[in-house]
Order: C-alpha cells, then sequence, then structure tokens
C-alpha cells in the first residue's frame, strides 16, 4: 500500500515536471529522462545493497566492485583475448565468475565475522573494495577501455535509441529499466512469499534462534552474498558501456553512493523501496544539474558558480532523511 | 592442572606493585634512547628523497591518531577524512599564497606559516564539527555512509572552487623558512607528531576520555550514567577533525604545490585500514601502522629485483603497497584483531616501567587498571573482572610468568 502510495507521488512528480517543462528547449524534460534512467542504475546496484543488509546487517562497500570485475571480465572475454563468443555468453560467464567471487569473499571475509561486531565486518567490506581496486589497477592499469552495449538492437527500438523529450534513450537503458522492474518484483516475492526467503530474514533477525529450528546461517549468508554478486555484476555489465570509459573502480566511484542513498531512502531494507530510492535520486541528481546549469538572472542564461551540484545534493538528501525519518521511505523491520 | 593450582597462580597482586629495578630502569632508559635518538639520526643522516617520505610518514601519522579518535575511542567509521584534510591544505595554502604574499621563488616566513597551520588546524576542526552536529545524531553505522558521501562532495564541490584551488593546476604552498630542506621539514612533522601523539595521550586520559571511552563501550549505559553521548561524540570528531587539519597543512608545506587529484577517496580508505592494521585505540600501533603504509611502497622499490619486476610490467609500487596494504587489513580484523599494537605491546609496557609480558592483569596492577575497575563495576568490561575459578582454568598458562628486570 505504502510502495503503491509513494509510487504514484513519483509519477505524479514526473508528469507534472514534464508537462509544465513542455515546449521549454532547456527546460527540465530531458532531465527528468536521464534521472530516470540513471536511477535505474542506481536502482540495480541499490538492490544488491539491501539484499546484503537484509542478510548480513552490515553495509557492503564491496558492492560496485563486483560489477566493475564483472565488466573487466566481459571486456577481457571479447577484446582483449578475442574469444570469438557471443557478447550474451560472455556476459553470463562474468556473472558466474563474478558470483564465484562473491562466494570466495564469503568464505573468507564474511564467515569468519559473523558473530564480530557490525563495524568489523563493515571495515571488512572496505579493505575488500580497496584489495579489488588495486587488483584492478594493477592487471588492467588506469587507462580507460571501452566496452560494448549488450543490446544495441531492441525489436521496435531504433538503434541510434528511443528519443524523449530531447533525450536519446540508448536501448541498453531502456533494458536496465525492464530488468531493474522485474528483478525488484521477483526479489519481493521471494523475500515475502518463499521459505527460502524468511530463512534468510530469519537469520539477519536472530542467528542463533534460526540455527534452533534447524535453518543454516552458514548456508543463507552463502546465498545471499552469491546473489548480491550476481546482482552487481549484471548491473556492471549493463551500466558500464553507457559511461563510455571501463576504468578501474568506476562502479565504485560513480555509482555506489547514489545507490547508498537510494537505499537509505527506501528504508535499507525494501527491495521495492530500493528500486523507488533509485529512481527519486536520479531525478534529484539531474534535476539539481540542470537548475546548477540553467537558472536565469534577469533573463541571462548564466553557468551557476557551484560545482559538483548532484554530490552537494546527495549529502543533504542522506542526512535529511536519516535524521527524519531513518527509517525510509519503505523501511520496516526486516 | 588442577583449578586449585590455577587459581594459585592467579592471586590477586594489587598489594604489591611492580618497580622495576634501577638496572632495570637503566635497561628501559637505553632503548627510549636508542628508538627516539635512532629515528632522529635517521631523519638527519638520510639523503634528502628519504626525508621526504620520512615526513610523509609522520603526517600519516597525524592522520591515523586523527582516525583512531573516531574509530578507536568512539567506535564509528569516517569514510571522508580526506575530505578534512584536503580542506585544510587548500586553506592553509590558500592564506600563504593569497594573504601572506607568499610564492615558491620568495619562500614563506615562519610566521605565517604557523598562521596557516592554526587556520588549517581551526578548519578541520569546524568542517568535522559541522558534519558532526549533524551526523552524529543518528544512530548505528550509518555515519561511515554520511562521511563517505560527505568526502566525494568535498571532492566534486570544494576542491573544485576555482578561488580555492585554482583549477587543476593547484595552489602553491611553499615550506616555510628555514625548513626548505627535506631533511628539516621532517624533523618539523616529527616535532608535529609529537605534540599529537601528547595530546592524545592527555586527553583520553581526562574526565572527557573517560567519557569518550566509555560511549564505545555502550552508548544506553554511558548516557544513564548522565554522560551526554551526542556531545562528547561530536567533541571526539572535532578533534579529529583539528588533526587531519594540521595533517592536511604539512602535507601541503611538504608537496608545496596543492593539486585536488592528490585527495581521492580510495586514500580514505585506505588511511581507515592503516589504522585497523595498526590496532585500534592503541596509540603505538597507530603510529607504527601508518608510518608503515606510508613507507611501504619505497620499501618495496627499494630492493632492485622487485623494482626490476615493477618496471617491467608497469606497475606502480604505490599499487602493490595498496593492494597488500589492503589484504593486510583484512587479515588483521580477521584473526588478528589486535593489530601492530598489540604484537608491540610487551615493549611499550616494558619501556612504560612495567613487566615485559603479553598479560598485564597477571602482574601488579598496571596504569590504567583504576580505569578497568571503574568500568567492570559499572559491568562494562569483563577483562577487569576478578577471574572465576572455571574461567582462569581456562585462561591461564600453566607455566610461571617470569619476572623481568
Amino acid at each position: 500500500m505504502r510502495t503503491a502510495i509513494v509510487a504514484g507521488v513519483v509519477v505524479a512528480f514526473i508528469a507534472l515536471v514534464l508537462t509544465l517543462g513542455a515546449g521549454d528547449a532547456l527546460g527540465p524534460n530531458a532531465f527528468v529522462v536521464i534521472g530516470v534512467s540513471q536511477g535505474c542504475v542506481y536502482g540495480l546496484v541499490a538492490l544488491g545493497l539491501v539484499l546484503v543488509y537484509k542478510g548480513s546487517r552490515v553495509f557492503n562497500f564491496a558492492q560496485g566492485e563486483f560489477g566493475t570485475f564483472a565488466a573487466y571480465f566481459v571486456f577481457l572475454m571479447l577484446e582483449q583475448w578475442k574469444l570469438g563468443i557471443p557478447y550474451i555468453v560472455a556476459a553470463l560467464l562474468a556473472v558466474l565468475a563474478v558470483i564465484l567471487l562473491g562466494l570466495a569473499m564469503e568464505r573468507v571475509v564474511v564467515r569468519p565475522l559473523l558473530n564480530a561486531p557490525r563495524i568489523n565486518l563493515l571495515v571488512a567490506t572496505i579493505a575488500f573494495a580497496l584489495f579489488s581496486i588495486s587488483m584492478q589497477l594493477i592487471l588492467f592499469h588506469p587507462e580507460p577501455h571501452v566496452l560494448d552495449p549488450l543490446v544495441s538492437k531492441l525489436p521496435g527500438v531504433p538503434a541510434t535509441g528511443l528519443e524523449i523529450f530531447g533525450f536519446t534513450v540508448e536501448p541498453q537503458r531502456l533494458l536496465i529499466v525492464a530488468l531493474l522492474a522485474v528483478l525488484a518484483g521477483v526479489l519481493g516475492y521471494f523475500f515475502s512469499r518463499t521459505d527460502l526467503g524468511l530463512a534468510i530474514l530469519g537469520t539477519s533477525q536472530d542467528a542463533f534462534a534460526t540455527r534452533v529450528v534447524g535453518i543454516g546461517v552458514e548456508r543463507m549468508s552463502r546465498f545471499i552474498w552469491a546473489a548480491a554478486a550476481g546482482l552487481g555484476a549484471i548491473a556492471g555489465i549493463l551500466f558500464v558501456p553507457l559511461t563510455g570509459a571501463l576504468t578501474p573502480g568506476v562502479m565504485t566511484t560513480g555509482v555506489l553512493i547514489p545507490a547508498f542513498t537510494a537505499a537509505v531512502i527506501g528504508g535499507m531494507t525494501s527491495l521495492p523501496g530500493a528500486f523507488v530510492g533509485g529512481i527519486i535520486i536520479g531525478l534529484i541528481q539531474s534535476l539539481s544539474n540542470w537548475a546548477a546549469g540553467h537558472y536565469h538572472i534577469g533573463g541571462d542564461l548564466i553557468q551557476a558558480k557551484i560545482p559538483g551540484t548532484p554530490d552537494i545534493m546527495l549529502v543533504a538528501i542522506l542526512l535529511i532523511v536519516l535524521m527524519i525519518r531513518p527509517q525510509g521511505l519503505l523501511g520496516s523491520e526486516a | 592442572m588442577s583449578t586449585a593450582e590455577a587459581t594459585a597462580t592467579l592471586e590477586p597482586v594489587e598489594s604489591t606493585r611492580f618497580t622495576p629495578s634501577a638496572q632495570g630502569w637503566i635497561a628501559r632508559l637505553v632503548v627510549h634512547v636508542l628508538i627516539f635518538g635512532g629515528a632522529l639520526l635517521i631523519t638527519a643522516m638520510v639523503p634528502g628523497y628519504w626525508a621526504f617520505r620520512i615526513s610523509l610518514a609522520a603526517i600519516y601519522a597525524i592522520i591515523g591518531l586523527s582516525l583512531n579518535v573516531v574509530l578507536g575511542y568512539v567506535g564509528q567509521v569516517s569514510l571522508g577524512h580526506h575530505g578534512f584534510v584536503g580542506i585544510a591544505a587548500f586553506i592553509s595554502a590558500w592564506y600563504v599564497t593569497t594573504k601572506a604574499g607568499c610564492s615558491l621563488e620568495q619562500g614563506c616566513s615562519l610566521s605565517s606559516f604557523f598562521v596557516a597551520t592554526a587556520l588549517a588546524v581551526l578548519s578541520g576542526g569546524v568542517a568535522a564539527g559541522l558534519l558532526g552536529l549533524v551526523a552524529l545524531r543518528i544512530r548505528g553505522l550509518y555515519l561511515a555512509l554520511i562521511t563517505l558521501s560527505y568526502g566525494f562532495m568535498a571532492e566534486t564541490a570544494i576542491f573544485q572552487i576555482p578561488a580555492l584551488t585554482r583549477g587543476g593546476a593547484g595552489m602553491p604552498a611553499p615550506a616555510p623558512d628555514g625548513f626548505t630542506s627535506d631533511n628539516r621539514y621532517a624533523f618539523l612533522t616529527l616535532a608535529f607528531l609529537a605534540l599529537v601523539i601528547y595530546i592524545d595521550w592527555r586527553l583520553i586520559r581526562s574526565k572527557v576520555g573517560r567519557a569518550i571511552l566509555s560511549i564505545k563501550h555502550s552508548e544506553p549505559v554511558a548516557a544513564s550514567y548522565g554522560i551526554n553521548v551526542t556531545a562528547y561524540k561530536t567533541m571526539a570528531f572535532v578533534l579529529s577533525g583539528m588533526f587531519a587539519g594540521l595533517a592536511g597543512a604539512l602535507l601541503a608545506f611538504r608537496v608545496e604545490n596543492v593539486v585536488s587529484n592528490d585527495f581521492d577517496f580510495s586514500l580514505a580508505l585506505l588511511w581507515v585500514l592503516m589504522v585497523v592494521v595498526g590496532g585500534l585505540g592503541n596509540r603505538v600501533g597507530v603510529v607504527v601502522g601508518s608510518a608503515f603504509f606510508a613507507l611501504f611502497p619505497f620499501i618495496l622499490s627499494s630492493f632492485g629485483t622487485l623494482k626490476n619486476f615493477f618496471d617491467k610490467h608497469a606497475i606502480e609500487p604505490e599499487l602493490v603497497g595498496l593492494a597488500l596494504g589492503a589484504a593486510l587489513a583484512l587479515f588483521t580484523i580477521i584473526s588478528y584483531q589486535g593489530g601492530i599494537g598489540e604484537q608491540l605491546s610487551p615493549l611499550t609496557r616494558w619501556l612504560g616501567g612495567k613487566p615485559f609480558t603479553r598479560h598485564p592483569e597477571e602482574h601488579a596492577a598496571p596504569k590504567g587498571h583504576q580505569r578497568k575497575k571503574l568500568l567492570s563495576r559499572m559491568g562494562l568490561d569483563k577483562s577487569g573482572e576478578t577471574p572465576t575459578e572455571e574461567s582462569a582454568a581456562v585462561e591461564t598458562p600453566s607455566e610461571p610468568v617470569e619476572e623481568d628486570a
């Protein structure tokens, strides 16, 4: 119910801005489209963050690096080694490899710290992220690479992309939007209706009690981290081609913080919340960019003197949400 | 081993305080002189490029102590320290270049260096205070998220203000007169490090320090004893920001030209990890760990074969240091929680006039005993409790502990 209300408000807001800005070439229309499509990427990464938080009660600072590794694996298979396999096969292999990486991380880093204070696990994920970034720098060097998108054509969509209010939306972005909606729905169903999903929620609330009723805490932890790694890998493979440059740590520097903010807005435990939060963050960042670059004083279009407006907005949103409504828009216990 | 024997070796010996003999004091004095004199001698003798690295190690040690206040004493994670350090570096550089009229050709007077440093300390404290006032009211580990996004904001917004940072070209910050050589500047940073260590040491022994430490153990219990949790957390955060500000100014005058690319977020992560490796809340460990992280890449590349290998594969030693440092931090968190400080603890205790041992509770009451006793009476610290028979049987080693002079 709350989900429907929040989603309705967001959709109404988008519709309002689009109607108000209609006919104005410098209006916010294109920025709304950019915001929504970018927000879906944030949502995709935020899903993985929420998943780990639901299962382990910890912020996974390594979530972005699952994506960067996946993108590098695809790049290696297609461009470096020229294996001559279809893109989709390479992508699936990369997702599989990253799931193995996630399992390895779970075994080596998370499992020994299951009963330690949460702050230790948090710092451990930071260490893992930094280790990943430095390994990428060593193995792949800092120079940016170009990764082609998975889909350049969708049925019924022109190859250059769909033009919506002056902003060209690449087919890959449309795929991200669709995939995110499906994944949020499937995961939401999984956690509220299936035995395995409920068992995972149980371990996050009280590991000892879950063990008493015969649920293997280790198995659940393994499942959570593998799934989070898979989600991160999908996000990386789909998003990195859109940025144009594959550099070490790209998913951490570009996406991780907005994704965290999205997850916090959604309540850190709500999967639909991550989806909606991502879109809200995308909209706010994009519209603040528009406002900073294009506000009128005395009829002249001037460049704003404030650099980095989207990041200032992120800090502000994070603080405001955590102060006023720490459980987020859609958050609830577990 | 019978239970009776075990308890016998563990008689509380609070009445007989351990004091070293005359020879013991002399031995400790000699080791003190060897360590500190050795460090100063090395700084004076080494060629300039090594002194340049020593000053980096000293600055990293200050940053480590700054993070230790947040991470080790209060138990919160700050991932935005590159923001505080960077802001302070830019403000000190901005002051000496635009206000005090220093330039790289003419140098800079010592007085304007000190004014710039004071400004940097102030700005670091204010930046941390403003963030802390808001962020520290939020419960849980969200501070990590907030500081991370704050650091990114500093990178993309504050470090991009042209008046403060001159864009990509950087703001010059000439080293002060009398300290232009790398060796002399290294002494200056070491002096500041000594000052920071002293302040940190005295502060944590004060009423404020005890209040801050009690927060880490349990916020509700501390609050129930009348400790204003948010106020003390903010105070600790401001102190941390001031240390970071000092480090920022020293970094600025070290490289003499501050560029915003010098402060990126992976640095903040690395700083957190070096404190973890050093040992949370352990002053000596943090200093040694931070210096180790600062010097590690250089030590790596000073081995000929390793250097050839790096050159052949176009690998930067800094990156290897980063990777190994992160791996070391993982290892520390997972299986060696005490870090370097724990390993050094027998030596540091011995230097402080106590026996050379890993298990101070078995000896005469150590200095921090009053606090421990108080905490254990408050039910906060289990290590200070008189051991029961069962736990003694498990925990004590059967061999008698040797007495050191």
